[in-house]
């Protein structure tokens, strides 16, 4: 089955006045593919996000939705769904009248598009507010207003932008989950833009990670996490402990290194071929790390330490250990033995040397 | 209770004034407008106007007038609105600026500026004469256009303004909304713009109708001796005539007449919808 590309995106760069935000981006989408724009404000996402929507044009490259070159075309032309961070809703129309706006353009017969609101209010899980006005829903009903009137026009692409961002914590997961349900119903080709990295890798079939306007990474919410290409990219997902140090050996596939601190760690071959006293960046994941009170191990790695702080936050607890000069962050899992640890007592740290990640130094 | 006190006691000075210079004056006039030369009390003035098609003429006249100024401020001062809303908040404040400098110069000043502007030898027609485009100077002066292009000139700013104040309250995303949903440029206009600023465009058409249909100085002036407005008969009945009561009857049937219609109008305007929309 050969794939079909919905939208292509080939050396899209975008500037404001002489500041260039958005540069040399490549992308292929996938029909019913999820795909996340992660990162921090002001790395260009939106941007791309509205250039796609029409909203602005490509300083240079091309845009294809469908195969067709988009550069240029009004966005009331290009027949996409768009959710907004603010819901948009028009206030002065009531909530089946707001659904009803993109079928009334498309001359919509007056009795289909009955029968197409009252189906994405019942998609939507809310079929029977059709005549009340937006400020009568409550933030999460608007939101999902909106992706009703989004989805009823049936688009080619559905854009969304920080769609859960203005919602409180709990209504946020609760859409998220939402949204995932709505993609594997409909599957709709879904382009979702957002600043939060648990959204993104709940979310996505891929997720592109951009900083400063350039894409750091594409790949699957696996790859990002485990599989970083750059410092940055590791340290914007996840938590991480990141140490500094040097290459002191190479024994076939491990890796000796010893960082500022002093500490040895042994880590397995990188994907990325780092030489003989290179310096270089070490990361090791909290959850990686097991907490034990014996010196016994069968990992490559053990040090020991002394337990600072251990925060109990329900499903895990965060603990601060102090090695030597370093301070680690570790996470423990309720399912572990050690659930009941005092702080100021005697630990040992150990990590696999598959769970190091190894970066030359200065180098992204 | 001590709070009570001090807002009475703060509002006291500007109550005490309003009284002593607006509502005691006002009821005084009433109650001489019901009498007759011999000072005894009729409905002597105002079956006279209602009987009278002169009078009735004047004041459809200066309600045509200022129906003509309201749709003038409204067509000429919607883009203006519409520019500031979109504008950066420098260039904002210069527009309103300049929307408002006009106002530093006495109505009187800038009414003689139109007469050399629009006169049969000002420069509209001198131009356009000598351009060979007309043969006779146009009337733009001393008929009911002159007075609805003073008008104009005089209370455009405050339609601007409401009209502003209503586009800045716009979510610029929900013309994006729009726009993605598949909806042109003119068709976000009247589908979405047009309505939500539906509150501004009310208050300034009602201010403008409002300040028109009681403007005395510019109808004066630019509408001459033969083309009169209620405000001007009724000076000219208290400072000429010297018939107080039926200067004070046409003041009356003014005022009635203003507060009827734009009851009338924002009942018609306000309906159910619009109160669910726009109740705060």
């Amino acid at each position: 089955m050969t794939k079909v590309i919905d939208v292509e995106l080939r050396g899209i760069m975008k500037k404001f006045q002489s500041n260039v935000v958005v540069q040399n981006f490549n992308l292929q989408v996938e029909q019913g593919e999820f795909i996340s724009f992660l990162g921090p404000s002001g790395c260009g996402k939106t941007t791309t996000l509205n250039m796609i929507a029409g909203f602005l044009d490509p300083d240079g490259g091309d845009l294809l939705i469908k195969g067709q070159r988009m550069n240029g075309v009004p966005p009331y032309k290009r027949e996409l769904g768009m959710v907004f961070q603010t819901y948009s809703l028009f206030p002065h129309m009531t909530v089946a009248e707001n659904i009803a706006y993109g079928l009334k353009l498309r001359k919509v017969s007056k009795q289909e598009m009955q029968e197409r609101v009252n189906r994405v209010l019942g998609l939507v899980k809310l079929p029977n507010v059709a005549d009340r006005y937006p400020k009568q829903l409550s933030g999460g009903q608007r939101q999902r207003i909106a992706i009703a009137r989004a989805l009823v026009i049936e688009p080619s692409l559905l854009l969304l932008d920080e769609p859960l961002s203005n919602l409180d914590a709990k209504l946020r997961e609760e859409l998220r989950d939402e949204l995932k349900r709505l993609h594997h119903e409909i599957g709709v080709t879904t382009i979702f833009v957002t600043h939060d990295q648990e959204e993104a890798l709940a979310l996505s079939d891929r997720i592109v990670v951009m900083n400063h306007g350039f894409v750091e990474q594409i790949g699957t919410p696996l790859e990002i996490y485990n599989q970083p290409a750059s410092e940055f990219v590791h340290t914007f997902i996840g938590k991480t402990n990141r140490l500094e140090g040097e290459v002191i050996g190479i024994d076939g596939d491990v890796l000796t290194l010893r960082t500022t601190g002093g500490m040895l760690v042994k880590a397995a071959k990188q994907q990325r071929t780092v030489a003989l006293h290179e310096k270089v960046i070490i990361f090791i994941r909290p959850e990686k790390i097991k907490l034990t009170d014996t010196a016994v191990s069968e990992e490559a790695n053990r040090v020991k330490g002394h337990l600072q702080l251990a925060s109990f936050l329900g499903s895990y607890t965060e603990c601060e250990v102090k090695v030597g000069e370093h301070t680690l962050s570790v996470k423990v899992q309720m399912t572990d033995s050690s659930v009941d640890r005092q702080e100021g007592q005697t630990v040992y740290c150990q990590w696999n040397a598959d769970d190091v990640l190894v970066m030359p130094a200065g180098r992204g | 209770m001590s709070k009570r006190l001090s807002v009475t006691l703060l509002t006291a000075p500007a109550m005490i004034l309003l009284l002593g210079v607006f509502i005691l004056p006002m009821l005084m006039m009433l109650l001489l407008s019901f009498q007759d030369e011999n000072q005894a009390f009729s409905f002597h003035n105002y079956s006279l106007f209602v009987q009278d098609p002169y009078y009735l003429e004047i004041l459809w006249r200066t309600i045509r007038v200022s129906l003509w100024t309201v749709l003038a401020c409204l067509l000429l001062g919607f883009p203006v609105a519409m520019y500031m809303a979109q504008a950066t908040g420098k260039m904002r404040g210069i527009v309103t600026m300049l929307i408002l400098a006009p106002h530093l110069i006495s109505v009187v000043i800038r009414n003689f500026g139109w007469v050399v502007v629009l006169g049969e030898k000002g420069w509209i027609n001198e131009t356009l004469m000598s351009l060979g485009l007309i043969d006779q100077p146009l009337r733009l002066l001393y008929n009911e256009l002159g007075i609805v292009i003073g008008l104009t000139d005089s209370f455009i700013a405050y339609m601007v303004l409401a009209i502003a104040t209503s586009l800045y309250a716009i979510d610029s995303s929900l013309n994006k909304a729009a726009s993605i949903l598949g909806a042109s440029r003119a068709r976000t206009f009247f589908s979405v713009t047009l309505p939500l600023c539906l509150p501004g465009m009310i208050a300034g058409t009602t201010l403008v109708f409002s300040l028109s249909m009681s403007a005395f100085v510019t109808p004066a002036l630019m509408g001459g001796t033969s083309v009169k407005v209620m405000p001007v008969i009724a000076y000219e009945q208290i400072m000429a005539t010297l018939n107080w009561p039926l200067g004070a009857a046409l003041a009356f049937l003014l005022l009635g007449s203003t507060i009827l219609l734009v009851t009338l109008y924002t009942k018609l305007i306000e309906t159910k919808r619009y109160k669910e929309v726009f109740a705060s």
